[in-house]
């Protein structure tokens, strides 16, 4: 259900950077995001299409990358996979509070007419 | 053409939420996020705690509802300010409804600054608001199984309230299971039992928020009588 206040943000982001570059229509968005973001890509593309409508990004393919989780336990020495819902290492059942990747939503880049 | 740019798509956000920081720390005021499933007991917390926590400060409300002025209204007696915003349809407060609220309130008279959220365990947690601290409330009836369900919320959460939890010999609710949930998620913000009708932890949420503000505004802050 946040799909829509992401999917505004995101547009908030491509209009700015389109005028800033004087494009005129963008064809395509690459849009990486992490899985503890818990983003459904259906729901994702339904947003970005109701978000987009009447804008220079209307019509444009939302490529949508998904970033696995990737966490290191120090206790271990080694990386492993949190659940979105479980960040106790695998071995030794330590919390990780390093996490090195998949919480992050990146506008990745924009191919456009300019 | 193809423009390289890898950029965080909430940064417009994130960068009011920093000036609302400063705001707050200038004002020396203790900035708490309030967040919830919708009558999991926000505005009754409220009610609560800003007449209790007097001593302590005057405490300023920002309410966000997507409807009505009702929750303001409960509050209005108690806090210095009240300031309601109506989101609509948008079921989260952003950074900028904050900012656009900030000239009208007097922080510099308030020791305390609730913001109490859209009622929505999804969307608010993925909003910085400039907060110095995000409370979630999460109420004996919504059930033992929420905390892994809306992982987001729970890992971002300093400190989380167990509310009507005078409410627990009513359902079957395994408590232990919540602990160990959210520890899976958050090894320190406590888990605090609480009732706003028996009074059950609320000397321990005012002791929390006294020491936290001792912590993040600062022992010299104005009010600060520790």
């Amino acid at each position: 259900m946040h799909e829509m206040s992401l999917a505004s943000a995101l547009m908030d982001e491509i209009i700015n950077i389109a005028c800033d570059n004087n494009v005129v229509r963008i064809e395509e968005i690459e849009l990486r995001i992490g899985v503890l973001k818990q983003v459904v890509p259906e729901v994702m593309e339904e947003a970005f299409r109701a978000a987009s409508f009447g804008t220079l990004a209307e019509g444009a393919t939302l490529r949508q990358i998904e970033i696995p989780a990737r966490a290191f336990c120090s206790r271990c020495d080694r990386e492993f996979s949190p659940a979105v819902n479980d960040f106790l290492c695998p071995t030794c059942g330590e919390f990780s509070t390093t996490l090195l990747e998949g919480d992050e939503l990146l506008l990745g880049s924009l191919t456009c007419v300019t | 053409m193809k423009i390289n740019v890898v950029k965080n798509v909430l940064q417009a956000n994130d960068i009011v939420a920093d000036k609302n920081r400063r705001a707050f720390q200038e004002g020396q005021v203790l900035a708490i996020n309030l967040i919830s499933s919708p009558g999991s007991g926000k505005t009754t917390l409220l009610e609560k705690t800003i007449p209790a926590l007097d001593e302590q400060g005057p405490s300023i409300v920002i309410v966000g509802d997507l409807q009505t002025t009702r929750d303001a209204e409960r509050v209005a007696g108690s806090a210095l300010q009240v300031t309601q915003i109506n989101t609509g349809m948008s079921c989260h407060l952003y950074a900028n409804q904050i900012a656009e609220s900030l000239p009208g309130l007097d922080l510099d008279q308030a020791a305390f600054l609730f913001i109490e959220n859209v009622g929505n365990l999804v969307c608010p947690g993925e909003f910085d608001l400039g907060e110095n601290l995000k409370v979630v409330l999460l109420s004996i009836p919504e059930g033992d199984d929420k905390v892994a369900k809306y992982p987001t919320v729970f890992r971002a959460a300093d400190l989380v309230l167990l509310t009507k939890i005078d409410l627990l010999g009513a359902f079957n609710y395994d408590l232990v299971r919540v602990e160990e949930d959210l520890r899976k998620l958050n090894p320190v913000a406590p888990l605090l039992p609480f009732s706003a009708t028996t009074g059950q932890g609320m000397e321990e949420w005012l002791g929390w928020l006294k020491e936290q503000r001792g912590t993040k505004v600062g022992a010299q802050a104005k009010f600060f009588n520790a």
